[in-house]
Parts: structure tokens; sequence; C-alpha cells
């Protein structure tokens, strides 16, 4: 086993500091490179290594366009993988991830296509907000050469139980990183550390392609030779296409080296059509999914349930409660406790003691508990890509995800209660997911994941379903703006075919969340 | 039952031709399907089409190899058929396509000579993957509405057929099929049909049996002549592996400008195609490890990847090899389902060993021992490989664009399931296909 040093990484890949309740991220423009430079290089202590559980954590990380305008050779911009110099607005990249209509990202209010650029972001974590005000008011007055200019400053809400807006707790399925603890773990959940840090070795063994600088520019030695990371050509070294010398240990140092790459996606939830949907429909199909031989007395359509309705005023919204949430947990595929369907099928069980050991072969081979289609088992399809291949769990593991997000925004209901989020009235205000993720490679990680998983209509068989919870249905090939979700069961299958968006993405950029030696590079350019 | 064919032609480019060649191509690739030139979509026989230009280079010893245009169809047999259609429908776009190449007889457009050039520049498949089974363009386009009209049937009567039986819904669903109007292509039922036997059934047991009589011979003459061909095996795979551990590979890489082109072009949603060539590593030795080895899997790809899966892999509708300019270059074809980051991670995560046993034979493939260990496990240098040998491809047509295999394979069972009787459990398991 590879042994993790943890005072080289930033903090944010070993923890999400959960504990440190308050926290916000900081957009930011570099508007002299030299000032920013020398307030790194001069409160460099501050900055939260993975070694230390502090009292506030603040971490950094940057964009391509913020490592150039930083200083940083365009030599070495050019080593960055191809995910991260695109970044997340190319029309190439909206294809990937069906980024289109209210999703599309000139309508973004920050990153995109017609924002100002950001260069850095600055995470910000405090046990409370008046810490976390004092952290801030703290870098602000160390800015006294104006190294920046504040592009956006978002908040974030820790919500009851940790749930994220629509009631569902968030944030169980974790990889657990070998080297970092968690060593109860089933060994398909410990994933390899070179997944998610740079320089360490990966799922297949190898090293993920790391961004490297000429050695004559790391005057004082703070980074690790290049390494190869093809591992079997041997003969001449391919010269890349500009003539610059090879990458070779001799002549390039990594740049990467207990690094990461930062995905962040502002996903904005509308609560109240999510719950407004599954009222519609789970009076219209009462009790769906549930197995046909649970027979059920009455016609479902014409089921009145005057004594537990969500609306006792209104005879057109004869849901019950506990078919909505039924409904709604088929396409999260949890319950809103977060224990999985395949664990409890019939009902939510939240006393679970472990929410995330589960599989979904041979039990529910034929999807009838958890649908293939659900949000679970499509961002991480464990056991069951291709229906329970032997190749299944090896494949699953080279695409995960190290997440690190936090909700914003004030929930629709303080208890978060489902029975009481779906009474909630609208008050207007937004409310979402500031979505954050790690991961070593952006093409084989994230962008698979969005691409291949979520945003396929086809996944693991299915005809035309994206991720009912997440997906986006505009599309510039398709006239309709919904999606189709299916509900097997045993005999006759649920489908819905007018599915909204609950989900649109608001702003979002690729950033490099460097190691600690390579903040320091980065910080005496 | 239908077989399929893969016709590929492939043509020297005039010189300094290929810049205006490419723009007509890219005319019509706006839409492949329709354009006047060569509308493929009037061709009923087509699955797929394409054209690739192989752009100059030189080969493994340095000798150039002036560029080439790839011409290929995947089509329903029989070939006769298919070349009239090829040389009415689409002639004359064809002329004007082929008049950029040489030798290109010229003049006016002649369908005749036009046939004749084809079969001129025919060159058979080492290797031919089917992965739909025995299945006609038009056979996977009626199971595709058949299936969405028993859906949107569902879809509307779900909540009245919610209590009844499954074998009962069986019914309601045959009567709707039967009753709705316009409801007659082949393989599909005509008003008022009897739901007793399947109307033209994939008859495929002759095929099959012709099948077993040759493997069953194929393993009775390596039996009998196995104490000749294993110890010429050995020396032969001693050999190989004397030559990579000692030959130097060459480390392939990726280059910016060439993927994004590549990926521009990977605009369908559900499929997508691959085009890639490939030098062979030079050497007698390896000619005929590598031509043994696709004869091999080509004979034995029915057998070994019937249902839909290549070694595995379960969304390539059609690839093959093909072995060019005398035996210097692999040209390898396929149409797969999802985009090509996905499709080559499945080559790796899958099929690894398989593929890299036919690939490990052209010069940049990530270092193999045996044939089969190592290779593709180098994931970053497979990966850089693929790359780097991936051809633009100019023009791509698909006639069935929004269907993958695992549909096409369920759709077909659904089609079958309207036959016959059934019992009550097999009428659910088949209830559960929608």
């Amino acid at each position: 086993m590879e042994v993790i040093d943890k005072k080289e990484l930033q903090g944010l890949l070993v923890r999400g500091y959960n504990p440190l309740h308050a926290a916000c991220y900081l957009l930011l423009k570099i508007k002299s490179a030299q000032a920013a430079k020398d307030w790194l290089s001069k409160e460099f202590q501050q900055f939260t290594t993975g070694d230390r559980h502090p009292e506030t954590a603040l971490n950094i990380a940057f964009t391509w366009q913020g490592l150039r305008a930083l200083g940083l050779s365009e030599d070495s911009l050019a080593t960055f993988p191809f995910e991260f110099q695109d970044g997340m607005a190319t029309p190439h990249k909206q294809f990937l991830f069906g980024d289109y209509g209210s999703s599309d990202p000139a309508g973004w209010t920050w990153g995109g296509k017609n924002n100002e650029p950001v260069d850095v972001l600055l995470l910000l974590y405090a046990p409370d907000n008046s810490a976390l005000d004092k952290l801030y008011i703290k870098l602000r007055s160390q800015w006294t050469n104006d190294p920046f200019e504040e592009i956006k400053k978002l908040d974030t809400k820790v919500i009851t139980e940790r749930k994220e807006h629509f009631g569902f707790h968030d944030g169980i399925s974790q990889p657990a990183i070998i080297g970092l603890g968690r060593d109860n773990e089933p060994a398909e959940n410990k994933i390899a550390p070179g997944e998610f840090i740079l320089g360490y070795k990966n799922e297949y063994g190898q090293f993920t392609a790391s961004p490297t600088v000429l050695a004559t520019t790391d005057r004082t030695g703070l980074l690790p030779p290049a390494r190869d990371v093809i591992l079997s050509g041997d003969g001449p070294l391919t010269p890349t296409r500009d003539g610059t010398p090879s990458r070779d240990g001799r002549t390039q140092k990594d740049l990467g080296q207990h690094g990461s790459f930062l995905v962040f996606r502002q996903l904005e939830q509308d609560v109240r059509k999510f719950w407004d949907f599954m009222e519609a429909k789970a009076g219209d199909h009462s009790h769906p999914g549930r197995p046909a031989d649970h027979t059920h007395p009455a016609d479902p359509g014409t089921a009145i349930h005057p004594a537990d309705s969500a609306h006792p005023n209104d005879s057109t919204h004869p849901a019950d409660p506990t078919d909505m949430i039924r409904l709604a947990s088929k396409i999260v595929g949890r319950w809103p406790s977060g224990t999985p369907l395949e664990l409890s099928p019939e009902k939510d069980k939240p006393d679970l003691d472990d929410k995330n050991r589960f599989n979904y072969i041979p039990a529910d081979k034929d999807g009838l508990i958890c649908p293939f289609g659900s949000h679970v088992r499509r961002t991480n399809p464990r056991d069951s890509i291709n229906r329970g291949d032997s190749t299944s769990i090896e494949v699953s593991k080279k695409h995960r995800l190290l997440r690190r997000g936090r909700s914003y925004g004030t929930p629709l209901a303080a208890s978060m209660k489902p029975e009481d989020i779906l009474r909630g009235k609208d008050d207007g205000s937004a409310r979402g997911l500031h979505f954050i993720c790690l991961n070593a490679d952006l093409g084989r990680q994230f962008e698979f994941i969005q691409n291949f998983w979520i945003n396929n209509p086809k996944f693991d068989g299915l005809y035309d379903e994206k991720d009912p919870l997440t997906g986006n249905y505009h599309d510039p090939q398709n006239q309709k703006t919904t999606g189709t979700f299916g509900i097997p069961a045993e005999k006759l299958r649920q489908r819905f075919t007018d599915l909204p968006e609950f989900v649109t993405v608001k702003g979002g950029a690729y950033f490099f969340l460097p190691g600690m030696r390579a903040l320091q590079y980065l910080s005496s350019l | 039952m239908t077989l399929h064919g893969a016709l590929s032609i492939i043509v020297t480019v005039k010189p300094g031709m290929e810049k205006e060649l490419a723009d007509l191509l890219q005319q019509i690739e706006k839409d492949p399907g329709h354009n006047p030139l060569l509308p493929f979509a009037q061709i009923d026989s087509i699955h797929f089409a394409r054209f690739v230009i192989c752009p100059t280079r030189p080969d493994a010893r340095g000798r150039i190899i002036p560029s080439c245009l790839v011409f290929t169809t995947n089509y329903d047999q029989p070939l006769a058929d298919h070349l009239q259609k090829l040389t009415t429908i689409t002639g004359p776009g064809l002329w004007k396509v082929f008049s950029y190449t040489d030798p290109f007889p010229g003049g006016p457009f002649d369908p005749n000579n036009l046939a004749a050039f084809l079969d001129r520049h025919s060159i058979k498949a080492n290797t031919f993957y089917v992965g739909v089974a025995n299945r006609s363009v038009q056979q996977i386009r009626q199971d595709a509405q058949l299936r969405d009209d028993i859906q949107q049937f569902l879809d509307h009567n779900g909540k009245r057929l919610e209590t009844k039986d499954a074998q009962d819904i069986r019914e309601e669903i045959r009567q709707f099929l039967s009753t709705r109007p316009g409801a007659t292509p082949t393989g599909k039922p005509s008003p008022g049909q009897t739901w007793t036997h399947e109307p033209n059934p994939d008859n495929t047991a002759s095929y099959t049996l012709s099948r077993i009589a040759r493997l069953s011979l194929a393993v009775i003459l390596s039996l009998a002549l196995s104490p000749i061909i294993i110890p010429l095996a050995l020396i032969w795979v001693l050999i190989l592996l004397y030559q990579e551990l000692t030959r130097p590979n060459i480390k392939c890489s990726i280059e910016k400008d060439h993927l994004e082109q590549l990926l521009e072009r990977e605009t369908g949603i559900v499929q997508n195609q691959f085009s890639a060539f490939g030098d062979l590593k030079p050497g007698w030795i390896r000619y005929y490890t590598i031509m043994t080895l696709l004869r091999l899997t080509n004979f034995l790809a029915p057998y070994l990847f019937s249902k839909g899966s290549l070694s595995g892999i379960p969304s390539v509708h059609f690839a093959r090899w093909l072995i060019i300019n005398e035996g210097r270059q692999m040209l390898f074809l396929s149409n797969y389902d999802g985009n090509s980051e996905g499709y080559l991670r499945d080559f790796i995560d899958i099929a690894g060993k398989q593929l890299t046993l036919l690939f490990s034979n052209t010069i940049g493939y990530p270092r193999t021992v045996l044939m089969v260990f190592g290779g593709a496990k180098d994931a970053n240098g497979f990966m850089a490989w693929a790359r780097q040998n991936q051809l633009i491809t100019n023009v791509w047509y698909s006639a069935n664009p929004s269907v993958t295999v695992k549909n096409i394979f369920q759709n077909a069972k659904i089609r079958k399931g309207l036959y016959g009787s059934m019992t009550e459990r097999a009428a659910r398991d088949w209830l559960q296909l929608f």
C-alpha cells in the first residue's frame, strides 16, 4: 500500500470538513499576478493541509486561465489534460453533458460563455457563520495590494440531517481511498489513491497524466521529477509537436503530484416542481412499482384519501404522501433517510446502520426494487453494469468521484421532513447544490459519469431515459423537453413520459487543486 | 433470416485532390441519408455506409503510401441486389466521388462501368463481425416501431390493465395490434391475423447446422494435424516472444487538434463510428501471424461472439478488419453505441486480452508479452495508440440511428413473444421487456 503524505495535500482531498458547518466559496479574478503571488507566499501557512483538523479551513484551486494569469508558462499550460484546458462550456461539452435550454452555459450566472472568466476558487470553512465572516474579513484585509477582484461569493447551507433540498440524505456513497483510513469498507468501495490524487497509482496500476513544468523553472527544487505515464513505451521518446523537450524526468518536473482536479457545478433545484410532480403522478398511479402481488383495493385512479390527503381541501389532488415519497424514492434509488431501496424495498428504514453496503445483483437483476434508470443506480452502478456483468465492479471502480459539495439557499421546510416539504409553499428564492467533486482524470471520471451514465438515454439497455433526478431534456436534436422514466414491475411497468427538469445548471468551471509544493511553486513564479 | 455483407472499396486519391474530395464529402455529410448526390436512405438494404480518406503517410519502413479513399457499406445480402441499388440510386453520386480517384474510367456516368469499377477495387474484409444477428434493416426498423406502438398503448391503457392478469394484458396487446390501421409490413401482424405462429420465423436451423458441421470439421482437422501444428506453433510463439522482448516499442501521443476534429464528428447521441488505420509491424512473421489470427477470428466469430457481444462488448453493430496496401497496414472500422471515450474504455476494461491479440500486431501498440499479456492493460498507452491511429470519418450514414444493439435484441424478443400461447409466468416475463 502506498503511503499518502497528507501534509503535502490540501485538506479537501482528505476530508469534507463536515464539523465545520459554515462554508463559502469565493470566485476570484486575478487583478495583479505579482500581488496574488506575494499574498500566496506570505500567507502560505494558512492553507489547510490534509494532516490537520483545523478550527477553520482554507483551500485554493485555479482554473486553466487562472494559472495563465498567475504566470505559468505556455509550455506548462499545454501539459494539462485537454479536458481541463477546454473547460466545461465548449459546444462539445454541452453535447456530452446535456447542458441545453435552461442549463445552457450562455445563461449561467458565473463561468460559462458570457461571464468574466474565473481564475481562482477559495474554499472557506468555519464552525459557524460568525467565524466564517471573521475568516472572510481576515482574508480581505490581507489583500492590501489588490491582488483579486471578487466575482462572486457563493454561500452554503448545511441542512438538517445532511439532506439536500428535495429532502433526501445526500453524500452517503463516498469512495474509501486506500491509505486514507476507513479500512472496514467492502473491497468494492476501496479505491486506489491515484483515482483522486495525482502522483499515486490509479485503478489501472498506472499514474494518471499529470501537468509538468520545465525543470529549470523549479529553482529551489520543490517538485519531483516528471513521470512517464505510459507504462511500456521505450525507444526514442516522441518529442511534443512544438519541438519542446520531451516529458522526461530530467528536463520536466511534476506539477500535479499531490494535486487533483476539482469540478464545480452550481445545480439549482426546483423543489416545488419536484414534489408537485410526485403529487400529480402518485395520484394518477397509486403505489408505483409495488410488486403486482400486493393487490390494492379500489381503482387507484379514483382513490381519494380524505384522512391523509396532502391537500385536504382540494379533491383534485388526492395523492397520498406515502405514495409521493415512494415515487420520489424510486427516482432517487434511496429513501429520504438515505436507506437504499435495495436494503428496504417496501418502506423507509431510517435506523439502518450502514446505508452504503449494498449491491444490485442478483436480487434486483430485473430492476423491480430499484429501477435501472434511478439516480443512484446510474451514478454508481456497482455490480449492475450490463445487467450484472462479471467485470462490473472493476469497471465501476474506474468511474468514481470524491464528492465535496454543499447545499445553498433556505430549505422549503425547516424540518426537512418530506411530508412538510411537499406541503411547503415556494417563496421564489433560489436553492440548490454547489456540486463539487475531486478526481484525477476528468475525462474518465466526471465527464464519463455525466455523459455516459447520467445523460445517456440508452444507459444499461434502456431506450430513452436520462437521469430522472438531474437529467436535462432540452436538446437541439429533439423537440421534446420532458423526459421518460420507467419503473419496472413484476407484471406491468409504470412509465412517465412527461418528466420535467428538476435541476438546472447555473454555473460551473474546472479547477486544479494543487498539492502544497505545487502551490509553493506557483507562488514563486 | 438475413445474411450480412461488408463491402469495402479502396482506391488511391488523385494526387493533390484530397482537399477537393474532402470538401465534396463534407457536403454529403451534412445530410448523409437524404443529400441529392448520395441519398443512402433510399437504399433499403444499407445498415451503415461511410467514406474515409486515409491521408498519405510513410509505412513502417519509410516508404510513402499515397492517400486513398475508403468507401464501405454494411448491407443485407444478396450482394448483386445491393450493387444494383448502389449503381442506380446512388450511381451518379458515386461516379462523381470516385472521379477524384485514380485509376477511374472517366467520361459520363455509366452504371455498368461503375459496377465494374467497384468490383475491381473491392477488398474482402479479413474479419467481419456482425453484432445485430441475422436481422435486416427493415426488420430492425419494424421491431423498433412495434415496441414503440405497444409502449404507447400501455401508456394510455395502463390504469385499466393494471388489475388484469399478464396473459390478459398480452391478449389485449395482440388485439390492439391486429385492429389498428396500417399494421401490415413483414414481421408485423396484419389486421385480423391469428397469433398462433410467427409468420416469417428466423429459419436459422439449417444455417446453424452447417456452421456446426464446419466447426466440427475444423476441430477434427486440427486434432489430426496437432502433432505438426503444436511444435510449429511453439516455435512460432517463441520467435514472436523474442521479438516482443527485444524490439523497441514506439510511443504514441495524442494531438489536441486531431482529437478535437475526431470528437466534433461524434454528434450521434446513440451511435457513432470508429475508423483507424495502423502500420503492421514489419516482417513476414508478423504478417502471417495477423493474417492467421484474423482468419481464425472471422471463422470463429459466429460461434464466439453471437448474441450481440464482441468479446463481451455489448455495443458493436458491425466491425471489420482489413489488411491493405500489400500487407503493410491494418484498417479497422466499426459502428457502435455510445461515444468513443466509452467505447475505447470498453476495449481496455472488458475485452483487453482478445483485442490485444489482434491489435498488438500494429506499431505503437503498448508492449505485449505473448500477444495477450500487457497490451491494453497499459490504459494510457492504449488510449494514445488508439487516438493517434484514429482517422476522421468524412461521411457516416446509419439507417436506424436511434437503436442500440441491446435495443435490437430486446425488440426482437418482444416480437417473438407475441406469437403462440404463454403461461402466466412466461407472460409476466415477456411484459417485463417493456
